[in-house]
């Protein structure tokens, strides 16, 4: 093979088209420690830690942080990070041995599709009340809540996110480079500022800004939920960062450093700030907590930062579409299918301002999904296929391929989805936040998790078998049938 | 899957597969977790989430 193939096949596995060897990974356990902080470190940390203060004060809210956070976190990266890191496989193509070949496009559609869209309108709404914000300290004038600036701002990021992911991953690099040491930054003053005018016990014990119920128990498990939602909203994306970590020990642990560690100090610090400026809205502490020449720098980056992250998301997501799609959809025009993708998040932006003070119920949503794919898929890889793949079955074609399932899709796993939603929202309703009494001491990601991997697991064993789907190993034979050794034959 | 660059690509998928299948035989595979490592983990979650709800969380 000539070396310039060898190259573009290299090249090749490092987009997910076969999976990355040991040899070919680039991150040690620094390199993917820094990177993941990196991306924990962004704008959705500000408004994390704003949410959080609509229910508790600082010290129940640094506790809902910690505990949110460390759940969803590990059951996040135990069911991408730990089989991804393993065989190097891209997330998706792994996701075929759960849900099949069409299912694990189905699962992109709604876990990254849907999830980007919303969080592109919710970006760019935040662009737009940086601006709102930076009209209202220059002129001296009241903010606008969702008027035409916020609009206009917000429709102005995502064309101009557009525009960048058009121009490829260079310009992208290039950009996030400064971003997340201009946050820490932006941190670090808001911190300063706050300890000037309180105590450090006077800020522990601030109320909450607006808790919806009496009983401050319900009000905290709430914010224990928006948080575990924060940890498991990175189930879609740790996968394939952790495949270029050089083993699978390295794949995990940096998590806890950076998408834990990291995001957890920057939700905390605006958790004080939320509280001690009195808004979730993290545009109004720029511009309330230092002034003049704070609020315009602060808000300037923080325009910028947004934007920042809305390309990252939208390249990634849309080079993923472009992976997983047909024929029609690969043949379409970078720019074009970009310009598509737009299309709702504008609709949101124009019609549904809301979505960015009600931030937290979308974020909850996400997770009646993710944690049902979570618990799916730590039963079919640690419980069902006993931490060993069959990449053959992986990479094979639809028709010979027992992860073809049911014409590509398996229905198990999509039971087990449904009933791992299903029971979330019975346990916690996202929009009204009507709860049972379950949630306050189980919460609702953790019920949907755990059923969800039930229904997989005891479905699997009942059925699988007998129809010959998922050449799931069985008994004492599973080390031959998962080595791949009989598929050769 | 007639052209050269198809036939190439096989190959070298073939050689990828094989190399796991190759780690997938030894009886320890380099960098994976440990029990060690889970029993680590289980008691860093249990007690971080007993720490911070006894530290902060009540009420």
């Amino acid at each position: 093979m000539n070396p310039s193939r060898e190259q573009e096949f290299r090249l090749g596995a490092e987009r997910g088209d076969t999976p990355l060897l040991p040899s070919e990974r680039v991150w040690g356990f620094w390199g993917y420690a820094y990177a993941n902080s990196a991306l924990a470190v962004a704008t959705w940390v500000f408004l994390i830690g704003g949410a959080t203060a609509l229910f508790v004060g600082p010290l129940q809210g640094i506790a809902a942080i910690v505990i949110g956070n460390i759940i969803g976190v590990i059951l996040a990266a135990s069911s991408t990070c730990l089989p991804c890191g393993k065989y190097g496989v891209e997330q998706f193509t792994f996701l075929r041995s759960m849900f099949g070949i069409n299912g694990s496009r189905l699962v992109y559609f709604l876990s990254v599709v849907v999830l980007t869209m919303g969080w592109l309108a919710v970006l760019g709404l935040m662009c737009g009340r940086a601006l709102d914000n930076l009209e209202t300290l220059v002129q001296q004038t009241q903010p606008d809540g969702d008027g035409w600036i916020v609009t206009a701002g917000a429709l102005l990021a995502i064309v101009l996110a557009a525009l960048v992911a058009m121009r490829g991953p260079d310009m992208i690099r290039r950009l996030s480079a400064v971003i997340a040491p201009s946050l820490i930054l932006i941190m670090l003053a808001l911190m300063y500022f706050i300890s000037q005018r309180y105590s450090f016990g006077e800020l522990l014990a601030m109320p909450p800004l607006q808790p919806p119920f009496e009983n401050p128990h319900v009000n905290f498990m709430i914010a224990v939920e928006i948080n575990i939602a924060a940890g498991f909203s990175w189930w879609p994306y740790i996968g394939n960062l952790s495949r270029l970590c050089s083993n699978q020990r390295t794949a995990f642990w940096p998590n806890l450093v950076g998408i834990f560690g990291a995001a957890s100090l920057g939700e905390s610090v605006s958790l004080f700030a939320a509280t001690t400026l009195g808004s979730s809205d993290p545009t109004a502490w720029m511009r309330l907590a230092g002034g003049m020449g704070f609020g315009v720098i602060a808000l300037s980056f923080l325009a910028l930062a947004n934007l920042t992250g809305m390309v990252n998301i939208l390249y990634t997501a849309v080079i993923g579409l472009r992976q997983l799609a047909g024929e029609r959809l690969r043949s379409m025009g970078w720019g074009v299918l970009i310009g598509l993708f737009c299309i709702i998040p504008v609709v949101i932006v124009v019609f549904l301002p809301g979505i960015y003070d009600g931030f937290f119920i979308f974020l909850v949503w996400t997770s009646a999904l993710n944690s049902a794919l979570a618990g799916i898929g730590i039963a079919d890889y640690f419980f069902l296929r006993k931490q060993r793949l069959n990449l053959r079955h992986l990479y094979a074609e639809q028709s010979g391929s027992p992860v073809r399932f049911c014409k590509g899709f398996n229905p198990i796993a999509l039971v087990a989805l449904v009933a791992g939603f299903a029971i979330y929202v019975v346990v916690f309703n996202p929009q009204t936040l009507a709860h049972t009494d379950f949630f306050t001491f189980a919460t609702a990601s953790l019920p949907s998790c755990l059923l969800a991997g039930l229904v997989h697991y005891g479905l699997t064993r009942l059925l699988a078998a007998r129809l010959g789907w998922g050449g799931y190993p069985k008994g004492n034979e599973r080390n031959i049938e998962a080595a791949g050794l009989r598929v050769q034959d | 899957m007639n052209s050269q660059v198809d036939v190439e690509r096989a190959q070298d998928l073939e050689r990828r597969l094989r190399a796991y299948e190759e780690l997938e035989k030894r009886a320890d595979w380099p960098g994976a977790l440990s029990a060690g490592d889970f029993v680590a983990l289980i008691l860093l979650t249990l007690v971080m989430v007993a720490g911070a709800y006894f530290l902060g969380g009540q009420p």
